[in-house]
C-alpha cells in the first residue's frame, strides 16, 4: 500500500520541480523524485539499485544542480 | 486493489517520461531542460526495474538454508537490475557534463535562456 504513495510523490515532485521560478528551489525539489524512486526500487525487489539511487538521486544530483545554479544565475528570466 | 504494483509502476514510469519530454520541449531555461532530461532517465530506469519485478517473488540473493529450486522459481530476474545500476551512474555523469556546458554557455553569452542564446524570440 505504501508504494502507491511513493509513485504519487515521485510524479508530483517532478511536476513541482519543473514549475518553480527560483532555480535553487527547483534543484532542491529534484531530490524528492529521487528519494521516492529509491524507496520504490526497494519495494520492487531491487535493493542494490535502491542503494545507488538513494545516494545518486537524492544527494549528488541536487548538489550538481545547485552548483550549476550557483555558477550561473538563480532566477529564471 | 484496482491495479497491481507492476502496472502502477509502469504507469509511473510513463508519467515521468511524458513530464520529461514536455519539460525538455517547452521550457526555456537550460537548467530546467537538464532537469527534465534527468526525469526521462529516471522513467526509463523505473520501466526496466518494473519489467524485471516478479509478483510474490523474493530478492535475488542466495541465502544459506534456501533450496536451489525454490530460489530459481521465486527470485526476480536480476540482469536488468545489474545494468540499471550502471545506467544510474552514467546518467548522473552525463548530466554533470551537460551542466558544465551550460556554465560555459553562460560565461560566453551571459544568459541561460535558450531563446536568447539562439537569438529567435
Amino acid at each position: 500500500m505504501i508504494e502507491y504513495v511513493f509513485m504519487i510523490t515521485a510524479v508530483l515532485g517532478a511536476i513541482l520541480s519543473l514549475m518553480q521560478r527560483d532555480l535553487l528551489k527547483a534543484a532542491i525539489l529534484t531530490g524528492i523524485p529521487g528519494a521516492s524512486l529509491a524507496f520504490l526500487y526497494q519495494y520492487l525487489q531491487a535493493p542494490d539499485v535502491a542503494l545507488t539511487q538513494a545516494i545518486v538521486g537524492s544527494a549528488i544530483v541536487p548538489v550538481f544542480f545547485a552548483l550549476a545554479v550557483l555558477r550561473t544565475r538563480r532566477v529564471e528570466e | 486493489m484496482i491495479m497491481d504494483t507492476q502496472l502502477a509502476s509502469l504507469l509511473t514510469a510513463g508519467a515521468l517520461i511524458i513530464i520529461g519530454i514536455f519539460g525538455a520541449l517547452f521550457l526555456d531555461n537550460l537548467i530546467k531542460k537538464v532537469i527534465a532530461l534527468a526525469f526521462i532517465g529516471d522513467g526509463a530506469n523505473l520501466f526496466l526495474i518494473a519489467m524485471g519485478y516478479k509478483v510474490g517473488g523474493i530478492v535475488y540473493i542466495y541465502l544459506p538454508g534456501m533450496s536451489m529450486s525454490t530460489f530459481s522459481q521465486n527470485a526476480s530476474y536480476p540482469l536488468p537490475f545489474a545494468l540499471v545500476l550502471t545506467s544510474i551512474v552514467i546518467g548522473a555523469s552525463t548530466m554533470a557534463v551537460m551542466l558544465g556546458i551550460i556554465i560555459v554557455l553562460n560565461k560566453k553569452y551571459g544568459s541561460i535562456s535558450a531563446s536568447k542564446i539562439l537569438g529567435d524570440n
